[in-house]
C-alpha cells in the first residue's frame, strides 16, 4: 500500500466517501465527541496557548538541530547495546529489516501502530516472507489486517470507518461466537493477540519521540500493546521518520501531555514508556535492539516554507476538526496521511503528482492551524502548495489559468473592475431563469436566477443557486453617489 | 553495536538546513516557559492527595488509602476480592522498608506466590506473569493531575510484570505523590544521568488498558490488565 | 467620526442592499461616511487559490485605494475580507514586488485602523443597542474567517441580543465551515457540497427562519443552497438587521446595558 492508499481518481474517492453513510455518521460523531473530551482537557490544563508556544519551541529547536540531535541519539543507542540504520528510502529500510528476520530466522513478528511502516509497506513485505507471520496488535490495527488489509482511515484511530457489525464478521472468520458487543468482541482480540504475542520473537514498534541525550524510545498506547512488544519478544526493531526526535525525557514529557490531551483529551496516554534495550541483569525487553530511522522525502522539507510541517507530534487534532475530513473520511485522500496534515506532507512524501489536488480540498477554514498543539501554520501551507503548484510548476489543477488570469487582473485594476460592475447583470441575462425562490431576501429581482453558470461560476451553479447579480443602476455605488449628494455631502 | 549510514545520511540534512553539523553545544535547547514546573506546584500534600483520588478514581483506578501498619491486611483484601492468586510480587527491598516479610511469608500459606526474578530467565518470568491472576508493583511515584503511577523495571520487576497479569495493584507511598508527569520525569533524568538507575524501561501507567477502537465505544483490559489498583501509604 | 468603507468585491457585485444599510445604521450612530472608489477586492481570490504573483497587484491596488483616504476608521461588511487586510502585512513579507517596503507600511497603517462591522459598533462605537426591532426566530452562521483570521467570535451575537423582538436559536455545529471558501467552493463543488448540506440541515434543525451572518459569501453559499434544495429560509446580513424597524430613542451604549451573555459554545456540550 505504501503512502499511496488508492489509485481511483479523486472524484471517484469523493462520491465514494458521500456514499458511505456509516463512515461519515461515525466521523461526525467521532469529531464531534473529540471535540468536547480535547477541548475540555485543553481548558482544564490552562494557559493553552502558551503550552502550545512551549510544544512548537521544542519541535521547532530539535528539526533546527536534526543532525545533531540523530547524531546524539544515535550514539546513545549504540552504548546501550543497540544497532541504527540510518534509511534514505523506504526500499533501504525494507532491506535492512527484512534482513534481520531472515538472519535470525523470524517466526512471528508481532506489531504496534506505526505509520511510518506503513509507508514501507512492511507488513505486506513481511508477509511475503516463506516462513514469517505478522500481526499488528493495536486493535484497530488488526481489525483492518483481518480485512485483508484494509486502509486505515484516521492517524489515531485507523479503523473508524468500520462499524461492530464489520468487526463481528471479521473475528467470525478467526473463531469468534457471540453478538456484536465491542466489549465481548475486544475480548475475543485480547485471548487471540495474547497467544500470539507470547510464542513472538520479534516486535516491531513505530516510535512517538526518541531521546537523544539517553538514546530511549517513547511510546504512548492506552491498550499497553507496544509494551508487551517490547517486552516478550527477543528482538525489537523501532521503525521512526527522522523528525521524531526531541533532546530528552524532559521535552518528552511535555509532548506526551500535548499529545494526549490534543489526541484523545485524556490528561497523559494510559501507558506512556521510556525504554531501549534490555539492560543486562534484566530478565525482559529486547537483547537486540535496532533502531531504523527513516528520510523517505522528508528532507525535501528541510529548509524550505514547508519545514514546519515537520513539526507534527501526529495528534490527529486537525483531522478532528477538519470540515472537508469530516465528510471525505481518511479514505477520500488518497494518501495514509489524510486530513490537514496529510494534505500538507503527501505532496512533500509523495510528489504533485500524485498528491496535487490534496492542497487544493480545503475551504482554508482554518480550524487546522487554530487547534495544532505546536502552532505549525496547516492552512498557509495549504496556500503555499497551492503557489508552488501553480506560479512555480504551472500545473492546472482544474481552475482554468486564463479565467483565473482574468480575476487577477479584474480585481487589480479599478478601471476593469468598474466595466465588470456595468455588465454583470445583463453579461448573466441568458444564463437567468425566473422561478418562485424559497430563499428569501437573497435574490436581487425576485426569482431571478443563475441555475446553469458558464465558466469560474459552474461550479458554483453545479451545488446551488445563484442570484443575478443586480443592474448597475442598483449598484452600491451608485445608490451611495446619489446618497451623499441627496444629503448634500461631499463625494469622493 | 553497529551505525550504518549514518554520515552520508546526517550531512545531507546538514546540506538541506543549509546550516553545518555540531552547533548543538552553542545552542543547547533553551525552555521558554516555567509552565511545567509551575501547574498544580501549589497544591499542599493533602490537597495533592485529593487530586490524585478524584483524578485516578474517574480513569477509572480503584484508589485506597492506609497506614503502614495495615498495608499487608490491606493487600490481602484487595487480592481475595480479586479471587485471590496466582500472585506475581517483585524481588525487591521494598517488602522490608515497608514491613511486609510476615505477610509475604502469610500470604505464601493461603494462595500461590511466585516472585519475578531475572535470574530464570525470559521465558519462566513471562511464564510466571502471564499466569498470575495478579501482580503486585512498589510505584517510584504517583502523579496526582493525571491519576498516573510510574515505575522502573529492573532484575526484580520485569516489564511484562506490569502488563501480562489479569489485575495490577500498585503500592506507592503519600510522600511519592508530585503534583504531574513533570516532577517524576526530572528525576528519573537525574537518576539516569548520574548512573543511580540502571533500569532500561520508565513505564508510565494511568488505568486499565483500553481502547475505543470499535466505534470509539471505550473498552477496558484489551491487552494489558483488566482493573488496576493505586494503594497510598499515608504514613511513609 | 470618519469612517471610510471598505465594500469588499461580494457586496460590490452581488448585495448593494447590506452596503446601504450599513450606511445607515453607521450614519445614525453618527459616523460620516465615504466609499473610496478605487477599491476593488481584498485579493483572495487569486491569493488563496495559489495565484500569488497575480495578487500582488490587487493588493497593492486596495492599499492604494485607501492611502490617500482622510477617515479614522475603515470598515466592512465582511468579516473575511477584514481579517485578510488585517493580515496584509505578514502576507507581504513574501511580496518581491515591493523592493522598499512602501507597501507594507502603508498596509500597516492601513491594517490598524480596519474593523469589521459588527466589531466596529461594539468594540470601537460602544454601541450595544442599535434600536433595531425584527420579530421572528433567527439563528446566527460564524465564519470561519472571520473568528479564526480575525478572532472575533462575540460582537454580532451580543449586537442581536439587543435586537427587540427577535428569538436567537444555537446552531449546533457553529464551528464547522459551510462550505463557501472562495473559490473552493467552484473548485471542489462535490466536496463544497457535502458541506452546504449539513450546514443547511443544522440551521433547519434550529426551526430559525432567519439566517444571520456577517459574511456575505457564507450567506450566497448557504441561501443558494437552501434555495436549490426548495426549502425556506430568509438570508440577513447583520446590517440588514441592525437596519429593520429602528426606534432611534432606544439606542443604548455598552456601558448602558447588562454585560453581554458569553458567546455561544462551539458544539452542544450537553
Ligand atoms: S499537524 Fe498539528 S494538529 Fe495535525 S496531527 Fe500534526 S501536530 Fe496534530
Amino acid at each position: 500500500m505504501g503512502l499511496k492508499t488508492s489509485t481511483k481518481p479523486f472524484e471517484e474517492r469523493i462520491a465514494a466517501a458521500a456514499a458511505d453513510k456509516f463512515a461519515t455518521a461515525s466521523i461526525a460523531q467521532s469529531q464531534d465527541a473529540q471535540y468536547v473530551k480535547r477541548e475540555g482537557a485543553r481548558s482544564e490544563l490552562g494557559h493553552w496557548q502558551e503550552w502550545r508556544k512551549i510544544g512548537q519551541s521544542i519541535r521547532q529547536h530539535a528539526i533546527n538541530y536534526l543532525p545533531d540531535y540523530l547524531e546524539e541519539f544515535s550514539d546513545h543507542v549504540d552504548q546501550r547495546g543497540g544497532s541504527v540504520f540510518f534509511a534514505q528510502t523506504p526500499a533501504e529500510a525494507n532491506t535492512y529489516i527484512l534482513n534481520i528476520l531472515k538472519e535470525q530466522e523470524s517466526r512471528h513478528v508481532v506489531k504496534s501502530k506505526s505509520m511510518v511502516t506503513s509507508e514501507l509497506d512492511l507488513d505486506q513485505k513481511i508477509q511475503a516472507l516463506p516462513d514469517t507471520t505478522v500481526l499488528e496488535t493495536d486493535l484497530a490495527e488488526f481489525i483492518l489486517q483481518e480485512d485483508d488489509w484494509d486502509e486505515p482511515s484516521h492517524i489515531v484511530f485507523p479503523a473508524l470507518h468500520k462499524n461492530r457489525d464489520q468487526v463481528k464478521a471479521e473475528f467470525e472468520k478467526i473463531g469468534y461466537v457471540g453478538d456484536n458487543d465491542p466489549e465481548k468482541l475486544a475480548r475475543f482480540a485480547r485471548h487471540y493477540l495474547r497467544e500470539r504475542f507470547l510464542e513472538a520473537d520479534v516486535g516491531i514498534t513505530g516510535c512517538n519521540f526518541a531521546i537523544a541525550d539517553n538514546g530511549m524510545i517513547n511510546l504512548n498506547t492506552n491498550e499497553g500493546n507496544a509494551d508487551l512488544v517490547d517486552s516478550i519478544p527477543e528482538t525489537q526493531i523501532v521503525v521512526m521518520g527522522m523528525e521524531r526526535i526531541v533532546p530528552s525525557m524532559k521535552e518528552a514529557e511535555i509532548m506526551d501531555n500535548l499529545l494526549a490531551r490534543s489526541a484523545v483529551g485524556q490528561r497523559l496516554t494510559t501507558y506512556v514508556t521510556f525504554a531501549g534495550p534490555k539492560a543486562q541483569d534484566e530478565a525482559d525487553g529486547p537483547t537486540n535492539f535496532h533502531v531504523v530511522i527513516l528520510d523517505n522525502n522528508r528532507s525535501e522539507a528541510l529548509g524550505t516554507e514547508f519545514q514546519e510541517i515537520l513539526q507534527c507530534i501526529r495528534c490527529g487534532a486537525c483531522l478532528n476538526v477538519c470540515p472537508v475530513y469530516r465528510h471525505l473520511g481518511g479514505h477520500g485522500y488518497g494518501s495514509l496521511y489524510p486530513g490537514p496534515v496529510g494534505a500538507v506532507l503527501s505532496p512533500i512524501l509523495g510528489g504533485y503528482e500524485q498528491f496535487g489536488e490534496l492542497p487544493f480540498a480545503s475551504s482554508l477554514c482554518g480550524a487546522c492551524t487554530e487547534t495544532c498543539p505546536v502552532l505549525i501554520p496547516l492552512h498557509p501551507l495549504l496556500i503555499k502548495h497551492r503557489e508552488v503548484e501553480t506560479d512555480r510548476l504551472k500545473m492546472m489543477h482544474g481552475f482554468k489559468d486564463t479565467q483565473m488570469k482574468i480575476v487577477g487582473k479584474a480585481t487589480a485594476s479599478p478601471f476593469l473592475f468598474k466595466m465588470g460592475l456595468q455588465f454583470k447583470h445583463f453579461g448573466m441575462q441568458a444564463f437567468t431563469k425566473h422561478q418562485t425562490p424559497t430563499a428569501l431576501n437573497f435574490f436581487a429581482y425576485q426569482g431571478a436566477m443563475i441555475k446553469n453558470g458558464p465558466g469560474l461560476i459552474k461550479g458554483w451553479t453545479d451545488v446551488r443557486d445563484l442570484p443575478q447579480p443586480p443592474k448597475h443602476k442598483d449598484d452600491f455605488r451608485v445608490w451611495f453617489e446619489h446618497h451623499q449628494a441627496n444629503q448634500g455631502g461631499a463625494t469622493k | 553495536m553497529t551505525i550504518i549510514n549514518r554520515e552520508k545520511f546526517l550531512n545531507h540534512l546538514a546540506d538541506r538546513l543549509d546550516q553545518p553539523r555540531h552547533q548543538l553545544a552553542q545552542h543547547p535547547y533553551q525552555p521558554i516557559s516555567d509552565l511545567p514546573q509551575t501547574t498544580l506546584a501549589d497544591q499542599t500534600p493533602a490537597e495533592l492527595l485529593a487530586t490524585a483520588k478524584t483524578h485516578s478514581e474517574k480513569i477509572p483506578v480503584t484508589f485506597v488509602t492506609t497506614a503502614k501498619a495495615q498495608l499487608g491486611a490491606q493487600l490481602t483484601t484487595l487480592i481475595q476480592e480479586r479471587g485471590g492468586g496466582p500472585v506475581l510480587l517483585p524481588t525487591t527491598k521494598a517488602f522490608e522498608q515497608f514491613q511486609l516479610t510476615a505477610w509475604q511469608q502469610s500470604l505464601a500459606e493461603t494462595q500461590q506466590v511466585d516472585y519475578w526474578q531475572a535470574e530464570n530467565g525470559r521465558a519462566a518470568n513471562l511464564k510466571l506473569a502471564e499466569n498470575a491472576n495478579l501482580s503486585i508493583s512498589f510505584a517510584d511515584f504517583l502523579l496526582a493531575e493525571s491519576g498516573t503511577i510510574t515505575v522502573s523495571s529492573g532484575a526484580g520487576q520485569g516489564r511484562a510484570f506490569h502488563f501480562l497479569p489479569q489485575h495490577y495493584i500498585s503500592v506507592v507511598p503519600q510522600s511519592r505523590i508530585v503534583p504531574r508527569s513533570t516532577q517524576a520525569i526530572a528525576w528519573y533524568d537525574d537518576e539516569i544521568k548520574a548512573g543511580r538507575l540502571g533500569s532500561s524501561a520508565i513505564h508510565f501507567i494511568t488505568g486499565p488498558s483500553n481502547s475505543g477502537d470499535i466505534e470509539m465505544h471505550l473498552v477496558t483490559g484489551v491487552h494489558g490488565p483488566l482493573d488496576v489498583v493505586y494503594v497510598v501509604v499515608t504514613d511513609c | 467620526m470618519k469612517v471610510a468603507l471598505f465594500t469588499s468585491c461580494m457586496l460590490d457585485l452581488m448585495f448593494p442592499k447590506v452596503g446601504q444599510d450599513m450606511v445607515d445604521v453607521l450614519e445614525r450612530l453618527g459616523c460620516t461616511i465615504q466609499v473610496p472608489s478605487d477599491q476593488i477586492c481584498c485579493g483572495q481570490p487569486t491569493y488563496n487559490s495559489g495565484y500569488v504573483e497575480a495578487s500582488w497587484p490587487v493588493l497593492h491596488n486596495q492599499i492604494d485605494a485607501f492611502a490617500d483616504v482622510d477617515c479614522d476608521y475603515i470598515v466592512s461588511p465582511v468579516g473575511s475580507c477584514t481579517g485578510i487586510l488585517k493580515e496584509y502585512p505578514t502576507l507581504l513579507e513574501d511580496d518581491p514586488t515591493d523592493p522598499d517596503g512602501y507597501y507594507m507600511k502603508q498596509a500597516k497603517i492601513l491594517a490598524a485602523k480596519t474593523y469589521e462591522f459588527s466589531q466596529f459598533i461594539w468594540r470601537v462605537l460602544g454601541i450595544a443597542d442599535c434600536g433595531a426591532q425584527l420579530d421572528g426566530v433567527a439563528t446566527y452562521h460564524r465564519s470561519c474567517h472571520m473568528t479564526r483570521i480575525l478572532g472575533e467570535r462575540e460582537t454580532p451575537f451580543w449586537l442581536l441580543e439587543h435586537v427587540n423582538g427577535l428569538e436567537m436559536r444555537p446552531l449546533n455545529g457553529l464551528q464547522y465551515c459551510c462550505g463557501f471558501g472562495g473559490t473552493f467552493s467552484v473548485k471542489e463543488p462535490s466536496i463544497s457540497q457535502l458541506m452546504v448540506t449539513e450546514k443547511v440541515e443544522n440551521i433547519e434543525k434550529t426551526g430559525a427562519e432567519i439566517l444571520v451572518s456577517c459574511d456575505p459569501g457564507c450567506l450566497m453559499n448557504i441561501g443558494g443552497r437552501f434555495n436549490r434544495l426548495g426549502k425556506p429560509i430568509k438570508i440577513m446580513h447583520l446590517a440588514e438587521v441592525l437596519n429593520t424597524n429602528v426606534d432611534p430613542s432606544r439606542i443604548r451604549k455598552v456601558s448602558e446595558v447588562p454585560a453581554p451573555t458569553p458567546a455561544p459554545a462551539e458544539v452542544d456540550l450537553s
